[in-house]
């Protein structure tokens, strides 16, 4: 088989190709690659990698040249300056890294083996796989969960909001049937509002001192909004606190978490602060059942995971080499 | 070697192989390890099922040990309690995805039978004349299945304990994300005890009914009774703080660690001072 893969990933310092070739439909890509009479070929789009794969026998090798100017004119614009090309073996072990989260900016990160399969799926259905793209694609997304799940490529969370969530987890279960409170309005509250929601959280409160501001959060969110100075209420009756005011002192004093502790019956509570200055005194986190977490804390079990990952990309990579060994030979 | 021990060693063998690959779950978190716990556990239980039925074939050739249980001597109570202790964590957390636990409650059903195999005779006897008694199948039965559910209610809170410290720390580590969440943990070392307070109160109660009816009375001053009221009120506080004054946490897993320690003290300690109720008066 050849098999041939040009890259454009965040690699490259420059993006001007990789941005031009983004804007382009994978779907257009593959009518152009088949009218120019191309047999097999999958594109891979994703915000920081375009691929391209086409594979052949000896007698319609795909050529290089011909792809990219195809892929230039699709484009409107030159793409053979940025470009990685490889063929044969080492096209395959690109491919298998990427399925395995090596190259991507994050380490280990699961969404490219969704983002492949669905660039797969695509080529597949426009008829531009196959028996050489269909096992190659199929081994590819075999590695990708193998690395995964034999190494620690792909343990630990590796984002402050991902590792609030496992947090909460680990102090809760599923997150359904849970109720959050934010505490302030800003940009960080909405955000940590948006991870809540798309983690399933079953009820979401908003207090903020301007109560239009606070407002309109809760409502983006189909959450309830709380007059500022009954937030104490809300306290008790919320699981997970994330706290992002402006504030310029504590508002979660440790006398209004205990009595919100006691008026929960003990049940457990998890703040978050990532106010600064800060919004939650530090003592509260000694109270038994309340546990604080500052956005340093999240962001050094982030930083301690990504390094456990690190130390796990020689073991994945011997995946991948042999892998692509075995599929070689 | 008669079949019984030879079921009862393969029942203590199979129990500490399950307890290994417990640990051995918890620290690879490979579900093989899990699924080799299970297993080795409900052989081990079916064994020791067996086991127990030999016992009670062999302590029924007495005809005035007939239709009584073998729960007097310390072969026989431990016998039962490692067999109520596993089958419980196999029912209970088994089942529900928290095979994890069973590196905190396994040791304690291995142990227990180490103990009756290594230490205890497991010859029968016949009973003594006033035990004789219908309420002895009873009495003691319940209160070591209460001992039982108790020992798997410890074993739920060391996991918790070692679970709110990881939170606590802000440091968490694998462990963290390998045991259950802290409110499941809370919720079933609640249910557990909440489930086995009343086994141990009824059990109690029908010691003194039994007391009263053979012996004319309640009351006998006899140093495992005082313990095990101990621990009845170290449970009986725990029920309290944890449903009526609603404090969870960490607090009420001392307590529920503090009566398991009573459960030990009542069933091991109690032993070098009673009279009535010592183990000693059968074979050893």
């Amino acid at each position: 088989m050849k098999l041939l893969s040009l890259s454009w990933s965040h690699r490259s310092t420059a993006s001007t190709a990789r941005e031009a070739l983004a804007a382009v439909p994978v779907e257009r890509v593959l009518s152009e690659l088949r009218g120019r009479g191309f047999k097999e070929a999958v594109a891979v789009s994703t915000c920081n990698r375009f691929e391209l794969y086409a594979a052949g026998g000896e007698s319609d090798a795909p050529d290089a040249a011909g792809l990219l100017d195809a892929l230039a004119e699709l484009a409107g614009a030159p793409v053979e300056a940025e470009v990685e090309a490889r063929d044969g073996l080492d096209a395959s072990r690109h491919l298998f890294a990427v399925a395995s989260g090596l190259d991507s900016i994050v380490v280990g990160e699961s969404e490219i083996l969704g983002q492949l399969k669905t660039a797969y799926d695509v080529a597949k259905k426009a008829g531009m796989t196959g028996k050489r793209l269909n096992v190659l694609f199929q081994r590819a997304l075999y590695v990708g969960k193998k690395a995964r799940t034999e190494t620690g490529i792909a343990v630990g969370s590796s984002s402050v909001p991902s590792v609030a969530v496992q947090l909460a987890e680990s102090i809760f279960g599923a997150l359904q049937g849970k109720s959050a409170l934010i505490l302030g309005a800003g940009a960080m509250a909405e955000l940590a509002a948006k991870h809540l929601v798309a983690r399933g959280v079953g009820k979401l409160a908003v207090a903020n001192r301007t109560w239009e501001r606070g407002y309109a959060l809760a409502a983006r969110f189909s959450g309830e909004a709380v007059r500022w100075e009954s937030f104490p209420d809300a306290l008790s009756q919320a699981d997970v606190v994330i706290a992002s005011t402006g504030a310029p002192k504590a508002v979660l004093t440790r006398a209004v978490v205990e009595e919100a502790s006691r008026r929960r019956g003990g049940r457990s509570l998890f703040l978050i602060d990532i106010a600064m200055p800060r919004d939650v005194e530090e003592s509260v986190h000694k109270l038994d059942g309340v546990f604080l977490y500052r956005l340093e804390d999240l962001e050094s079990i982030v930083a301690k995971n990504l390094a456990s990952r690190a130390g796990a990309m020689a073991a994945a990579r011997a995946i991948v080499e042999e892998k692509a060994g075995e599929f070689e030979a | 070697m008669t079949a019984q021990s030879v079921l009862i060693w393969g029942a203590f063998s199979l129990y500490t192989a399950a307890t290994f690959a417990a640990f051995g779950y918890l620290f690879t978190k490979d579900h093989r390890a899990s699924r080799a716990m299970l297993t080795l556990l409900g052989i081990g239980l079916l064994l020791h099922a067996a086991a127990f039925a030999a016992h009670v074939a062999a302590f029924w050739a007495y005809p005035e040990n007939r239709f009584f249980l073998p729960l007097t001597s310390f072969f026989g109570a431990l016998s039962y309690m490692s067999l109520a202790l596993a089958a419980a964590f196999f029912v209970v957390e088994g089942r529900n995805r928290l095979g994890i636990l069973g590196a905190f409650v396994l040791p304690f059903a291995a142990g227990a039978l180490g103990l009756a195999v290594i230490f205890a005779n497991p010859e029968s006897a016949p009973l003594a004349e006033p035990l004789r008694s219908y309420w002895l199948n009873f009495h003691p039965m319940l209160l070591m299945t209460a001992y039982a559910a108790f020992a798997n209610a410890a074993g739920v809170s060391i996991a918790l304990l070692i679970q709110e410290r990881q939170i606590k720390s802000r440091k968490p580590n694998e462990l963290c994300y390998r045991l259950p969440p802290l409110d499941e943990l809370d919720a079933l070392n609640g249910k557990i005890i909440a489930w086995a307070y009343p086994v141990l109160l009824i059990g109690l109660a029908m010691g003194f009914v039994w007391s009263y009816i053979d012996w004319g009375t309640f009351w006998t001053n006899d140093p495992k009774i005082k313990v095990a009221l101990v621990t009845a009120a170290i449970y009986g506080w725990f029920v309290e703080q944890r449903y009526v004054a609603g404090r969870r946490g960490r607090r009420a897993v001392y307590v529920s660690l503090l009566g398991f320690a009573s459960v030990l003290f009542t069933f091991f300690g109690a032993e070098v001072l009673s009279g009535r109720h010592s183990y000693m008066v059968g074979p050893r």
